[in-house]
């Protein structure tokens, strides 16, 4: 079980078990109901890391077809929405084809260990996503898999390919650059 | 209009649904991995099923996708379709219809004239698309031609024959809609 899926897990998990098990025997109706059930945060996923919709549906739908093919492989013990996940970011980070979440210097990790990012007054929404759009690609990627989807450093270092201190550095950068970005106004 | 305003960053949505539904895409693959799982089960010669459907999806999805697009015609020149010859052969019964080939070499030469008219972009990517459909059935066929008797072959080519005269029409009517 990860952070990211604490808030929904009573409610989700048990009936997902059900469902992957029949999806496993070859019943694709039954993967369709994950797919309808899991494919607005994997888009969501995709979308706030490529900044592009077509690349994000494109990313998302070969994320599921993965999956599907991967099914006999998931382990039931792990959560089938962060296995979702993982493959989502994967997919991402394979059409990029190029350098990507830069390794940055790390003197000492848990100087960047910071409670969840909140503003004094309210943000607009639209202007937040702007913002983080805005934002290195490095930076972004961490912020998004720990500030907007409640992953754990060591979560979202491992889906990344990332040192658990490079993402928590990426993440203090990415916090800073946010606060900065706002304040300026970015759109 | 409802402006939203957030306190924390974890408060932005994660639920953000896709413009157009991936499930029909999704339900493709699916199955031609699932008719490349019973080909690998066959007992010969039947590796080449995944590839060659899986080639056929993608250039399905990939040809939805521009056709949706197409908004802009531009006069150019194009290495066109052209009719496929001693195809007849290996053909399940339904597919040396005359009638059948007589409307997909009708469709065809529609299809070049509307994909003259496409942006070379476009273009290019919708006939390289309709290649790879055409050149997956030509897999198939030839795959049929070692094993005439498997009935999974015939069913996949009658089935991707009919996807192929289905992109070819939503080709010669493109401008408006996916496939």
């Amino acid at each position: 079980m990860t952070t990211a899926d604490k808030g929904r897990a009573d409610t989700v998990v048990d009936f997902d078990a059900a469902l992957i098990e029949r999806a496993r025997k070859g019943d694709s109706r039954a993967f369709e109901r994950l797919y309808r059930d899991h494919v607005g945060r994997v888009h969501g996923l995709c979308l706030r890391m490529t900044r592009n919709p077509d690349q994000a549906a494109d990313c998302a739908q070969d994320a599921f077809i993965k999956a599907w093919k991967a099914l006999p492989k998931f382990e039931a013990r792990s959560s089938f929405s962060t296995w979702l996940h993982r493959i989502a970011v994967n997919t991402v980070l394979e059409k990029r084809r190029g350098p990507s979440n830069a390794e940055i210097a790390v003197e000492d990790p848990t100087e960047y260990e910071e409670p969840v990012l909140s503003f004094d007054t309210p943000v607009e929404e639209e202007e937040l996503e702007a913002a983080i759009q805005s934002l290195p690609q490095g930076a972004r990627d961490v912020l998004v898999l720990c500030g907007v989807y409640g992953y754990e450093h060591s979560e979202a270092s491992s889906m990344l390919g990332i040192a658990v201190g490079t993402c928590k550095a990426q993440l203090h950068r990415a916090r800073g650059l946010l606060r900065d970005r706002l304040e300026r106004g970015v759109r | 209009m409802n402006i939203r305003r957030v306190n924390r960053i974890d408060q932005l949505a994660q639920n953000v649904p896709p413009a157009r539904d991936l499930w029909p895409a999704i339900a493709a693959a699916i199955e031609v991995d699932r008719a490349g799982a019973l080909a690998e089960s066959a007992p010969r010669r039947t590796r080449w099923l995944p590839a060659a459907g899986m080639a056929a999806a993608v250039a399905l999805v990939t040809l939805g996708v521009f056709i949706g697009r197409i908004s802009t015609p531009t006069p150019d020149t194009v290495a066109g379709l052209t009719p496929v010859q001693g195809e007849a052969s290996i053909m399940p019964a339904a597919l040396r219809d005359a009638n059948y080939r007589k409307q997909r070499d009708a469709l065809l030469v529609e299809v070049n004239t509307q994909l003259k008219a496409m942006p070379a972009a476009e273009r290019e990517k919708v006939a390289a698309s309709l290649a790879t459909l055409r050149r997956s059935i030509g897999e198939i066929e030839a795959a049929l031609g070692r094993d005439p008797a498997n009935a999974l072959l015939q069913e996949l080519l009658v089935s991707s024959c009919q996807e192929e005269m289905r992109a070819l029409t939503a080709v010669r009517d493109s401008g408006s809609q996916e496939i």
